[in-house]
């Protein structure tokens, strides 16, 4: 302790080596936040998190049929079914898996057309296996895309994660706003073409349906009123001939549910020759109606048939029309990408568009509006889904950060009575940022993945703010008690302060740091971890050396010997 | 000379201290504290993630026949305006599609689910008068979470041939009966259910050749599938005479005996137009297949139509004794499903999910505090340690229960707080034995009474620490109020770590001179020099 004590005394005595540690705490400052910029820390809302196990979605294009959507399952589950880690997995046609975190908000549960299927894959368990499902993906994802893809055209195959944090529709979500359908239909594809070109963005997807061909039946109302027949009785043999129907039903003792009786054609009548008009007349030629009067009419004579192309849906959000185009990111942060495609799209739409930044600070701040150079409609690209999140929760973070530091600044000059010392004690805590942002640079080097800076980090700091102001306060409080009771003089008290609570600043820091050391290696607080480990060691240093120079530099620091002072209060060990 | 000098307490601390330190209730209290928290411990619900009261709802509304830019004229955009009267809600999604439109909702992160489920219903309920003509009755299905995200997912396969899919599914069926009766589990749904159906499929060409009609098929076999109750007839004595129609059909056999039309006076039947069998639901294209295999080093198996039954618990209760019950209940089937040919597989336990998660945290807490204990011990000797490290579980048992009382479940992220509130919450009760350490090897220590010099030592550093712990609380107050899921996600970290440091404080100030003046022992070796 002697050590330390003529240590800071000598330091305290030279101008030259105060102003030492102030430049050095300066240039350190500045520097680690310059790892921002470099990109030597990266930051991220919440990392992945190793799971039991992982969704893969198969959307096959808008009117295919659930056998083709099976092909490309099977395709799927053939390409991975060797994988060693594999357990089992679950081929869930024309409908989502049991409900999970990730498909709640991904639409999972509305999913109920033919060109839809989920699986399900569950790994062994994630404690006896080496590959974290994150990597898995990563893995197998180019493989089975790769052989898959071309099963049937257009086919999208994504693969879900269960999210570590709260889910989001996708990592990236760019909304089209528009009211002109189908030029926000050509936007998004558009979109969608330069979202593909971006690295670190994989499982591009434009959430609108595919416009595909379809035959339209017109009945020919006159005809229909001469035969007798009306237009509903039309539609309903229509109906019943190739979707079938549930006629009637019978209540049945030993069954659960009732049985329907369900009347439909035969496959083999029911089958078209072909894709095209002619095979679909012949076969309405040959379907008949029974009219008032006991004659069968041939449903051909009495509809026409027109080839149309599909009406694709419409989505709305918040009264205003627009298509989603979503992205998921292949283990990088969703920021870099999303700053490289905007770039990207700033530069591709002003040929045709007048391109807008939006004005301001807000966290829709990499939104862009479109103008249309010839028609001038206006058009608005935004970016929604996990950056969304991300903005709104570091803005939350950073606005809970502020009002902490207000809230402790209030709390130490009520203490203190000095607007000074309390400047010191912030500032001091403040610098444990340094800490934080070297910690994470560091912990880059020992994972073999990217280590993000992410809200927990940000949770971390927060919590050391408190640590930090806590060394200051109680180095603060003990050297005015030395100078009041024992009346040392301003250099030697501080000294002496520093070298006997170096002791207690220690082992609490010692106590951080070793009770973070668990959470450092949790994929999800891995950040909080390291923010508090990193960050308590820069703060030792701060509250040893940083804060000892300032308070010896401001006058608040001189306190008079008092005379209520008793001398006994304060023993010091020597 | 200053030595006569009566200290006077100036903090609460000194005053804590004074007050619990030779009071006999101080350790009934510590034990009353620990069993608290134990029971806490045990019967606090546990989740895996902790809930997130996400509310919305979507309205349904069809209009047969309409294309999605009629939907979206007549039904989208006047609902869309109508829903932006509610207050709460934060955005509102509109599709239209072919014949039906969906307008769902989402609320602000937090809002109560009650009433924003009732406001929508409301909201739609009221404009009722206002809906367009052709337009069927809309469909208002709320989101419900908690009821919605299975925590327990069984796949049920055949395991030989002879088992089929109606067979399968009404065995599952009758196990859904059973799960859904016990306690807590609140939805079980079956997906990739076939279900047994009569199928009557028409050929074509017979039915041109009858000079028949789909239309009079149709007709013929709803006119004898009718249920009629049972009549009451009176005697002349006024005695009641119970006499019904048996239903006409029966089985399969009375299907295809339905006589569908006379021709040239003799009848035809159904089974001479059509292929009439008892089956399953042919028009459902929502299957489910499985393939798994039991050991790591095996092949997967074959593929198998499975049946998916899902289990979802009530909000608020313990997930880990719900999937517990559920499988005891299911174990006891186990040799019936097996003779019946039925295999099953749990391909979803979020209760051992939710169990590992906690008992992994639980582990990593009691390690962090034995570390931490070890740590003492080289800094400040052992019996300074074991004080140290009784105030870990006192201030953690403190903070359980008052999460119990405020209602919140276990999850990762509560015990993520404690985590976090570790090396924070030994600080208090550090910076007291430290400084009790100190006044103990001080040179005057020995004409001091132990007693006193306990309560000086802790009352000295009292305000500093008061002031400090409430600057560490101050900075997590704020982040009770970050908004949007991830506020809501992280909640229970500026929850609990402000209760894990109040409770440090106090456990500080009350137990750790309490217990130094059991444990603690004035160095000998000044008595010596004091001799001399």
């Amino acid at each position: 302790m002697k050590g330390l004590e003529n240590f800071i005394y000598t330091i305290l005595g030279s101008k030259k080596k105060k102003r030492m540690v102030l430049v050095l705490t300066a240039l350190a400052f500045v520097g680690t936040l310059m790892m921002f910029p470099t990109k030597l820390v990266l930051a991220k809302m919440l990392p992945g998190k190793s799971d039991n196990t992982f969704s893969i979605y198969v959307d096959t294009p808008t009117g295919s049929s659930i056998e083709q959507t099976k092909a490309v399952s099977e395709c799927v589950i053939d390409t991975i079914k060797d994988e060693k880690e594999i357990m089992n997995m679950e081929l869930f046609l024309g409908q989502g898996v049991p409900l999970d975190y990730a498909g709640l908000v991904k639409g999972s549960a509305m999913k109920h057309t033919e060109d839809v299927a989920e699986i399900s894959v569950n790994l062994t368990d994630k404690h006896t296996r080496d590959e974290p499902s994150f990597l898995m993906v990563q893995r197998l994802r180019p493989i089975v895309k790769q052989k898959c893809d071309s099963v049937v055209p257009g086919t999208n195959i994504r693969f879900i994660e269960q999210p570590a944090g709260p889910p989001t529709l996708a990592s990236v979500v760019v909304e089209v706003h528009g009211d002109n359908l189908e030029k926000i239909r050509s936007l998004s594809m558009d979109v969608a073409k330069i979202l593909k070109k971006t690295d670190g963005l994989v499982d591009v997807d434009v959430m609108a349906d595919d416009i595909y061909d379809k035959y339209e039946l017109i009945p020919d109302k006159e005809k229909i009123a001469r035969s007798g027949l009306s237009v509903k009785q039309v539609n309903n043999i229509l109906y019943l001939a190739f979707e079938g129907m549930q006629i009637a039903h019978k209540n049945s003792k030993n069954n659960p549910d009732q049985i329907p009786m369900f009347l439909i054609l035969t496959k083999p009548s029911k089958k078209l020759a072909s894709q095209n008009k002619d095979a679909l007349q012949s076969k309405l030629s040959s379907l008949n109606l029974m009219n008032k009067k006991g004659m069968l009419v041939p449903l051909s004579e009495v509809v026409n048939i027109r080839k149309v192309k599909s009406n694709p849906k419409i989505m709305h959000k918040d009264l205003d029309r627009m298509i989603n185009v979503t992205a998921e990111t292949d283990m990088v942060s969703q920021v870099y990408p999303l700053l490289d495609a905007r770039e990207k799209m700033i530069k591709y739409f002003s040929r045709e568009y007048k391109v807008e930044k939006e004005p301001g600070m807000s966290t829709y701040m990499f939104d862009l509006h479109l103008t249309d150079k010839k028609t001038g409609e206006r058009f608005l690209l935004r970016w929604d889904g996990e950056m969304k999140v991300t903005l709104d929760t570091f803005r939350d973070l950073g606005g809970a950060f502020i009002a902490a530091l207000i809230l402790i600044f209030l709390l130490l000059v009520v203490y203190y009575k000095s607007f000074v010392l309390s400047g010191i004690i912030l500032l001091g805590s403040f610098l444990s940022i340094i800490g934080v942002i070297l910690g994470h640079w560091v912990a880059n080097w020992f994972t073999q993945e990217t280590f993000f800076l992410t809200a927990t980090s940000l949770i971390g700091f927060i919590a050391l703010m408190g640590i930090s102001s806590r060394n200051s306060l109680l180095l603060i409080d003990f050297t005015k008690s030395l100078m009041e009771c024992h009346g040392m003089e301003k250099r030697k008290a501080i000294a002496v302060a520093t070298a006997t609570r170096a002791k207690p600043i220690a082992l609490t820091a010692v106590a951080i740091i070793l009770g973070s050391a668990l959470l450092a290696s949790d994929p999800v607080f891995g950040g909080l971890g390291v923010a508090l480990i990193s960050g308590t060691v820069a703060a030792v240093f701060v509250s040893l050396l940083f804060v000892p120079v300032l308070m010896h530099s401001v006058k608040a620091m001189d306190f008079e010997p008092a005379d209520h002072c008793d001398v006994n209060n304060i023993s010091i060990t020597k | 000379m200053g030595k006569e000098i009566k200290y006077q307490v100036t903090d609460y601390a000194g005053k804590l201290a004074k007050g619990f330190l030779k009071n006999p209730l101080t350790p009934v209290l510590g034990a009353f504290l620990l069993i608290m928290g134990y029971l806490s411990l045990t019967i606090m619900p546990r989740e895996e993630d902790p809930q997130i009261a996400i509310s919305g709802g979507a309205v349904i509304v069809a209009m047969p026949g309409a294309s999605p830019r009629e939907i979206e004229n007549i039904i989208i955009n006047p609902l869309e305006r109508k829903l932006r009267e509610v207050k709460g809600i934060e955005h509102i999604y509109g599709q239209a599609f072919d014949n039906y439109g969906v307008v769902s909702v989402m609320y602000y992160i937090g809002e109560n689910r009650e009433d924003a489920n009732l406001k929508l219903y409301d909201k739609v309920m009221q404009n009722m008068d206002k809906m367009p003509k052709g337009v069927m009755q809309p469909l208002v299905k709320p989101f419900d979470i908690d009821i919605d995200i299975p925590i327990l997912t069984f796949a049920f396969y055949a395991k030989d041939k002879k088992v089929d899919d109606v067979k399968l599914f009404k065995t599952v069926r009758e196990l859904q009966q059973k799960i859904n009766a016990v306690e807590n589990v609140a939805k079980t749904t079956l997906k990739g259910a076939r279900k047994e159906q009569y199928n009557i499929e028409v050929d074509m060409g017979k039915l041109s050749a009858y000079h028949l009609s789909l239309g009079q098929i149709m007709k013929a076999v709803q006119s004898v599938a009718v249920d009629v109750p049972d009549v009451k007839g009176r005697t002349q004595k006024n005695k009641l005479v119970i006499f019904g129609v048996k239903n006409a059909i029966e089985s399969i056999e009375d299907v295809k005996n339905v006589i569908v039309a006379q021709y040239m006076g003799s009848p035809i039947y159904l089974r001479d137009v059509a292929k009439v069998t008892d089956g399953i639901d042919i028009q459902n294209f929502q299957t489910a297949k499985v393939r798994f295999k039991t050991d790591r080093k095996e092949k997967l198996g074959k593929e198998k139509s499975q049946v998916t039954l899902t289990v979802s618990k009530l909000a608020g209760t313990n997930a880990v004794f719900v999937a517990d019950d559920v499988l005891k209940l299911l174990k006891q089937y186990d040799a019936r499903l097996n003779k019946e040919g039925i295999g099953y597989l749990v391909t979803r336990n979020y209760g051992v999910r939710a169990d590992e998660a906690v008992n992994e945290l639980m582990d990593h807490l009691l390690i962090t505090i034995v570390i931490i204990a070890l740590m003492l011990v080289f800094a400040l000797g052992w019996r300074e340690s074991i004080i140290v490290t009784f105030t870990v579980p006192a201030i953690l048992a403190v903070t359980l229960f008052v999460a119990y009382l405020s209602g919140q479940t276990i999850n990762r992220i509560t015990l993520f707080a404690f985590l976090l509130s570790l090396g924070l919450l030994v600080d208090a009760a550090i910076i007291v034995i430290e400084n009790i350490h100190r006044h103990l090897h001080a040179h005057d220590a020995e004409q001091k009474e132990m007693g006193k010099l306990l309560v000086e030592a802790t009352d000295e550093i009292g305000a500093p620490t008061n002031v400090a712990t409430l600057a560490i609380i101050l900075t997590m107050v704020p982040m009770a109020f970050v908004g949007g899921m991830m506020g809501s996600f992280m909640k229970p970290i500026p929850l609990n770590v402000p209760v894990a440091l109040i409770a440090s404080l106090f456990v500080a100030y009350i137990f750790t001179p309490y217990l130094s003046l059991k444990l603690l022992k004035k160095p000998t070796h000044k008595h010596h020099k004091g001799g001399k």
